[in-house]
């Protein structure tokens, strides 16, 4: 306890205002709390109502608690009363921008910015001048004129820029927006939470309060965390558990949801296997056609079994998925691993193919993907032209006939999923290249020099050596490979016409989240999808996980 | 074995890699090649069949008494080949014979016989039971009555330097003169259709955002991670290692529906703000503080500094790497995104489209002009590849470390 006699006035005049602060503001989140349930705000969603409910209470709740320990002289109170004062403040800052229109003006900034660009290159040039300093031999006067020049650069390139984009327009039309009664509240509101904040925050009320400095660091990590915290909150974690939520009702994103239990999922996973007397025994013959769509058969010999569920399209996506992350990982990781082995020796030349590799991986998968549509073309692609030249060189070469056949490679339900696929270890490839690289560099030199000595060839150092060794890599490269493929939607998007491609043969989960979620505006059912989608990969990824730890504990 | 030898299996081994690489190299950028060709090139041109990579236009010449200039051929006269102009196409060509000898046929325009008979009432004979009919046709300066056997099509060629030489040949498999063109008009006529000057500003302004608002937050979350002792730090850090598998495409319904309910929808803050917060971007910059020595720091402290300062002055001057490498991530990540824009800007609102969701549209709208199709590619594709060239160094070195210590 400090002695309070050692407080000056001021700080203890502080204190009491603080205290009733505290009280005023449980009592407004309290009045504000009921006045959601009354009608007395404009909220309708019961989601928002509810959220706004709990942080509300939360803060009464936590206010009455720190103006009681502000009473007591305990740095909690301190602690509390900033936090809470921070967060209002946060939030009365946001409420500004708003008012002020400043989110929803980016759009008219996006109109003028474009003749901005050039003096934004001023002020980079001004930044390499700066730079370029570092590179000088002469170590005196001369440089600092140098830095003083690059920073005037900078400024007069930033303020003609801000000229060009029309700033100074936007900042009256935003001042003027907030200039209005609820723009006025926010600020009001801003001034209040700061005042209250700056009384908490001096030396002398932080003294009064018996602060150490590791409470100082405590309030300093939060406080350095918030901003990305608070994003964190609203647009990660709220969402996702908004998610779970929707994913139990019938959203449709205009209407307030119903709940509707587990049964978005009991359609997905209403399924229905069926024996057959031949193999071409009519679907409905075995099952109820009014529920179910058969998704596909297995037969073997004379035998067969016949898959059908409630909602075929999941099913279809999802084999197309599996098939499409089985084929594409594969075809991305083995060419990686050869490429990487021969990208390590030290031959000269070898960053320049790095960088070739990695072209594709930073490209546009949109871009990427309408390239390779005119390269698929059937008729004057080149993909068809190279295979036509390979034919017929084969069959000059030989004298047989092979018959070129002439692929129709997005329009044919056979080759649609492979062109996709093909596309995705083509852009995948050079990425996974780099990574096994940085792994190889990591495997001793010693090993090899070892094994040499103990008369084992290449392919015996391959096998023994690189791969075991290369194990934490490759396990890396698979799960990280495998969890983008199982969310493969774009090439699907571009390259097919209509994206579903021939008798849904390239409808993917993504894609049917899409076309569930956006375009049926049945968001309850996408959000189960989406969930069930986060299953399959987490499911994947563990029995990664699993079988790299058992081969990691059989090495060792 | 023989030191020769040994050079020899050496050289051949080199050569081995070589040719693997250089291989693969075509594989990887072969399709930027073609998109960048046939970016320059005629439509017609795109539609070529064999195709071939450099952009090529058919020549033509002014040839006197001729207002249009004509477009010029290779043609075969008198055993060499010659570049003759095309000035009359579509020219119909019979090969006639007499009824009763076929082989005594001779090639006539058809503008120069006449039915015989006159058109009204053309005369016929009967071959091997067929009605034919018959054609009045001038051999050795007397009219025969013939029928027509076949009947072609011919261009007639004249040399440009003394129209009066002629030749005939069948325009179609007459191989046209042509010369290497360029056509950088294809970019501005995309840009003009599609409003791609607007979407690539778009695009520059929320990446140029997004890249600095998650520099800020990453970098402050990030040292407080990595330096900064406080409760409950390290389970809001677990809490943000178990969200960094969790698929973006969970986000699309439920962000969706945040967007709409603070009005957002359509809005370019809505490509923006959202993306500012990012626990990856965190989790890599707290990696990288924590490899800062701590002595530094507490000295500055014992000085007086405040946690900013020493932020400000001391470790983020020292981080221009890391720094760079997570701008270069953040940057290809918001420039190529497009699956969120797709959803949440209206396909109608083309004011507010960034580059990939015009070039969805550009698909449909100019899907009979792979020139410009191509030339809006490259427009998306090439800003990265130079950020990418520029950044490399830094950029690639840390793909790789990332990858390990994943």
């Amino acid at each position: 306890m400090t002695d309070l006699l050692k407080v000056d006035s001021r700080t203890m005049l502080l204190l009491r205002l603080s205290t009733i602060w505290r009280w005023l503001f449980a009592l407004l989140t309290i009045g504000g709390a009921t006045a959601l349930w009354t009608g007395g705000l404009p909220i309708s969603a019961l989601w928002q109502k509810i959220l706004l409910t709990v942080v509300l209470v939360t803060a009464a709740i936590a206010s009455g608690i720190a103006a009681v320990l502000i009473g007591r002289c305990d740095h909690r109170g301190r602690m509390i009363s900033l936090v809470l004062d921070y967060l209002a403040f946060a939030a009365c800052f946001v409420l500004t921008l708003n008012a002020g229109e400043v989110f929803i003006g980016i759009d008219a900034l996006g109109g003028t910015f474009g003749h901005g660009v050039p003096y934004l290159g001023i002020v980079l040039l001004g930044y390499l001048l700066g730079t370029l300093e570092d590179y000088l031999p002469k170590k005196h006067t001369p440089e600092q004129s140098l830095k003083a020049v690059s920073r005037w650069v900078m400024v007069g390139g930033l303020v003609l820029f801000l000229w060009q984009v029309d700033a100074v327009q936007g900042l009256i039309y935003v001042i003027g927006k907030i200039a209005r009664p609820a723009g006025l509240a926010s600020v009001a509101g801003m001034l209040v939470f700061g005042l209250s904040l700056w009384a908490m925050w001096r030396e002398p009320t932080a003294t009064a309060m018996n602060v150490k400095t590791h409470h100082e660091q405590v309030l300093n990590g939060w406080l350095f965390l918030s901003p990305n915290l608070l994003g964190f909150l609203i647009f990660f974690a709220g969402p996702l558990l908004l998610s779970f939520y929707f994913s139990f009702t019938d959203s449709d994103a205009f209407n307030p949801p119903n709940w509707i239990g587990f049964a978005n999922y009991a359609k997905i996973l209403n399924i229905r296997l069926a024996l057959l007397n031949s193999p071409t025994q009519l679907a409905r013959e075995v099952i109820d056609v009014k529920i179910y769509d058969e998704v596909g058969r297995l037969v073997v010999g004379n035998f067969g079994i016949l898959f059908a569920a409630a909602d075929k399209f999941f099913w279809i996506a999802l084999r197309n998925t599996l098939t499409f992350a089985l084929l594409a990982v594969p075809m991305s990781v083995i060419p990686a691993l050869v490429l990487s082995n021969v990208l390590n020796s030290k031959l000269p030349g070898m960053k320049f193919f790095r960088a070739v590799y990695f072209m594709p991986s930073i490209a546009a998968v949109v871009g990427i993907s309408l390239v390779w549509q005119w390269l698929y073309n059937a008729t004057i692609g080149y993909i068809n032209y190279f295979i036509t030249l390979g034919i017929e060189f084969w069959n000059n070469l030989f004298h047989i006939a092979i018959v070129d056949p002439k692929i129709q490679w997005v329009s044919d339900e056979k080759t649609a999923l492979l062109a996709v696929i093909i596309i995705a270890a083509w852009q995948t490839m050079g990425f996974n290249t780099v990574l096994f690289l940085a792994g190889l560099q990591n495997v001793p030199g010693e090993l090899y020099e070892a094994a040499t000595v103990d008369g084992a060839g290449p392919w015996d150092k391959f096998w023994r050596i690189t791969l075991p060794m290369l194990a934490p890599t490759t396990f890396y490269v698979v799960t990280t490979t495998t969890i983008q493929a199982m969310q493969v939607f774009e090439q699907v998007f571009i390259l097919m016409n209509p994206p579903e491609g021939p008798n849904n043969s390239t409808i993917t989960l993504v894609l049917y989240l899409y076309r569930s979620g956006f375009q049926n505006f049945k968001q309850g059912y996408a959000s189960a999808i989406a969930w069930v989608l986060f299953i399959v990969i987490f499911g994947l990824t563990l029995i990664q996980f699993q079988r790299q730890r058992k081969s990691s504990i059989y090495e060792s | 074995m023989k030191p020769q030898s040994y050079r020899l299996i050496r050289f051949l081994n080199n050569l081995a890699v070589y040719v693997v690489l250089i291989f693969f190299a075509f594989i990887m950028l072969f399709p930027f090649l073609y998109m960048l060709s046939t970016s320059f090139k005629l439509p017609a041109d795109t539609f070529r069949y064999p195709p071939r990579m450099l952009p090529r236009d058919p020549v033509s010449v002014t040839v006197t008494g001729y207002k249009e200039p004509l477009p010029l051929y290779y043609i075969e006269v008198d055993g060499g080949q010659k570049e003759f102009a095309l000035a009359k196409s579509n020219i119909k060509v019979g090969t006639f014979a007499p009824a009763d000898d076929p082989s005594a046929s001779v090639e006539r325009y058809l503008s120069e016989v006449s039915p015989t008979g006159g058109a009204m009432d053309q005369k016929t004979v009967a071959v091997n039971g067929k009605e034919e009919k018959l054609y009045d046709v001038t051999v050795d300066g007397q009219v025969v009555p013939m029928i027509l056997l076949s009947q072609t099509t011919v261009g007639e060629f004249i040399d440009p330097q003394n129209p009066e030489i002629k030749a005939y040949q069948n325009v179609r498999l007459s191989q046209p003169v042509e010369n290497l063109s360029w056509h950088p008009e294809n970019y501005n006529a995309v840009i003009e259709l599609q409003g791609l000057d607007r979407a690539l500003t778009n695009t520059a302004l929320v990446t140029i955002l997004v890249v600095l608002g998650q520099l800020l937050t990453s970098v402050l979350g990030g040292y407080a991670f990595a330096r900064l002792k406080f409760p409950g730090r390290d389970t809001v850090f677990v809490f943000y290692l178990g969200t960094i598998m969790i698929p973006f495409v969970m986000l699309i319904v439920p962000l969706y529906q945040l967007m709409v309910a603070i009005g957002w929808t359509d809005r370019l803050a809505s490509l923006i703000i959202p993306w500012i917060f990012t626990a990856y971007g965190t989790f890599l910059m707290r990696q990288h503080f924590i490899t800062f020595p701590k002595e530094i720091e507490e000295a500055a402290v014992l000085d007086g500094a405040s946690r900013l300062q020493i932020l400000r002055d001391i470790l983020i001057p020292a981080s221009i790497p890391a720094l760079a490498t997570q701008a270069t991530f953040t940057f290809l990540y918001a420039w190529n995104s497009f699956i969120w824009p797709l959803v949440v800007i209206n396909v109608g609102n083309e004011k507010n489209h960034v580059l990939t969701l015009a070039l969805n549209v550009l698909r449909g709208r100019a899907s009979d002009t792979p020139n410009l199709i191509l030339a809006g590619a490259a427009i998306a594709i090439i800003p990265p590849l130079i950020v990418f060239i520029l950044g490399q160094r830094f950029f690639v070195e840390s793909v790789a470390s990332s990858g390990v210590k994943g």
